[in-house]
């Protein structure tokens, strides 16, 4: 039988909540005022920030359609880490610290519900069949970086997967690419973490269906003083509330792409 | 120990027939085996025995890398590589370096003793043009210089930190890499942390350090090094590792993985990348390295 799609005209669509419920709430808001007619998330709803159980009534709350991260699959699985693809000792030993502290402080049932996420959504925008996936569409850690990720490699994906729109997450970094031949692919960046530009704000997407798909990155400004001082009070590496309040990554560099990682202070 | 004009010790022309076997999965990362065993240092733990000598392995006519490279862009490929010997010294490695980049992020595995001021303008004014990353890894085996040198030649430390310098002063970011071949001496210390020190102190800011094992090949392999069977690998995912999906274009064909490029037992095909699509097998005392480590010859 063949699978009913939804269809779609305009929708917003985020990716790593990372544990920032002030975030989640402020982007919550601002997309019921773009007139989106679905919320969807790419994924990875802990580790990072504090008290990661408070994220899930607000996704549930406002019918937030999910897919499974890499960590949501670790939590739910029971997993020794976070699978996020670090290779490097420092970055690993930051990665432990975040995913000890958020398994602990993690519901079982919360931890249920991940493990009932779907891997990938398809929905259409208007005529165009959009897949939706967290790293890529056949490695869910893998990441999809703008200056690591071919064109050959995007056309690829969107064949095998028989999409128009490929949309991801997982690296933290937002990016819009339009295929020559009419297709696109889209990071829609994360809200959890600003994206190492120096900002404190984090980024969503709206997209539109239209004769051209419209992509629209929207800041987020949210209540960032106040999450640093709970990540505080939850004795998280004062590395994480850096980045919190500076908007410059401290951690989890080593996986960038000399160009990402030319344009960031570390 | 055997001498640069030599072949690798282990260089069985065929696998044994009980060899197991890696699944190959799809193409991700192409490895450009550009100078054969042609180098200009003869580093003692080198893992293909290159040297200044005639090489065993001889470098690729540019056509062949042109070639492989088409392919792997209608392939899907993720990253490429070029990898020797030592790949600056090959004539058209800058304009071969220029077509890579139009099809995926490359990156240069060098001792960085070619990266003089005009060489380390030409890369950056590459990366700058190129919408996909390019990088250099340039080769250190140890932080302090006379022990670097007693494993890489004489003079190799302080030519290498040199390129690592211009490089970094241009905006591009070297990753240095380090085998844990003079680790021993260091007993105690992260050998990580050893060599991010070190480059913050040099004034590097973003400093990049992969680490990487010492494989029983090359200059260090010994007849009867161990190999692994099948009841070794119960319970591993053999997917994980990198000749799942790597494949490298080198002299006489397509080979299972950059450790092994060169060698007839790894060889997968003498035509095209796709004839290489097969299962590779773990036939060789080098793979027993990968399983226990799950290393991967890849930035990351």
């Amino acid at each position: 039988m063949q699978e009913r799609i939804a269809e779609y005209r305009r929708i917003a669509v985020f990716g790593g909540v990372y544990s920032n419920a002030l975030a989640l709430e402020a982007m919550l808001a601002d997309a019921r005022g773009r007139d989106v007619e679905a919320v969807f998330c790419l994924g990875d709803m802990g580790g990072f920030g504090p008290h990661p159980d408070r994220v899930f009534p607000l996704l549930r709350a406002t019918g937030v359609l999910a897919i499974q991260g890499n960590y949501d699959e670790s939590l739910a699985q029971g997993k020794t880490d976070c699978g996020c693809g670090y290779t490097d000792p420092r970055d690993n030993h930051f990665a432990r610290i975040s995913y000890e502290y958020t398994f602990a402080r993690t519901s079982t049932e919360n931890k249920r519900w991940l493990g009932g996420l779907p891997a990938r959504r398809r929905l259409r925008l208007g005529t165009r069949r959009v897949l939706m996936s967290h790293g890529s569409p056949r490695v869910i850690n893998e990441f999809l970086w703008e200056s690591a990720t071919p064109t050959g490699l995007l056309k690829r994906f969107l064949r095998e997967g028989e999409a128009d729109v490929l949309l991801c997450t997982h690296t933290g970094i937002k990016w819009h690419r339009a295929l020559p031949d009419g297709t696109h692919a889209v990071n829609v960046g994360v809200i959890g973490r600003p994206e190492n530009d120096g900002s404190s704000n984090v980024w969503y997407t709206v997209l539109t269906a239209g004769p051209d798909l419209s992509v629209e990155f929207i800041p987020v400004h949210y209540e960032y003083e106040t999450l640093a001082r709970q990540m505080e009070q939850e004795g998280l590496p004062p590395e994480f509330t850096e980045t919190v309040r500076t908007g410059w990554w401290t951690t989890c560099l080593e996986n960038l792409p000399s160009k990402e990682r030319s344009r960031g202070k570390f | 120990m055997i001498g640069p004009m030599s072949l690798p010790v282990i260089n069985w022309t065929a696998p044994p027939a009980d060899a197991p076997r890696a699944p190959f999965l799809r193409l991700s990362t192409l490895w450009i085996q550009i100078t054969g065993t042609w180098c200009n240092l003869e580093c003692v733990h080198c893992i293909n025995a290159s040297g200044p000598g005639d090489p065993w392995l001889k470098p690729i006519r540019p056509e062949v890398a042109r070639r492989a490279i088409r392919e792997a862009e209608d392939l899907g490929v993720k990253e490429i590589y070029f990898t020797g010997g030592e790949p600056f010294l090959h004539a058209e490695m800058l304009a071969l370096l220029r077509d890579a980049l139009e099809v995926a992020p490359t990156t240069v595995l060098t001792n960085g003793t070619l990266i003089d001021e005009a060489m380390a303008d030409a890369l950056a004014a590459l990366a700058r043009r190129a919408s996909y990353s390019l990088e250099i890894r340039v080769s250190l085996d140890d932080t302090d210089p006379g022990t670097n040198d007693r494993v890489r030649g004489a003079g190799s430390f302080s030519r290498a930190m040199a390129a690592i310098v211009r490089l970094n002063d241009r905006g591009l970011l070297p990753i240095v890499t380090a085998t844990e071949i003079a680790s021993a001496e260091h007993a105690g210390e992260g050998m990580y942390e050893r060599f991010r020190d070190f480059l913050i102190a040099r004034g590097i800011e973003k400093p990049r350090v992969k680490i990487m094992p010492v494989f029983a090949l090359g200059r260090l392999g010994q007849e009867g090094d161990p190999r692994l069977t099948e009841a070794d690998l119960t319970g591993f995912d053999r997917g994980l590792l990198q000749c799942s999906e790597s494949r490298v274009v080198g002299d006489g064909g397509v080979y299972a993985c950059p450790i092994l490029a060169g060698l007839p037992g790894a060889r997968l095909s003498q035509a095209g990348l796709k004839e290489s699509f097969a299962d590779a097998p773990l036939y060789h005392p080098a793979c027993v390295t990968c399983v226990q480590t799950g290393m991967t010859c890849k930035n990351g």
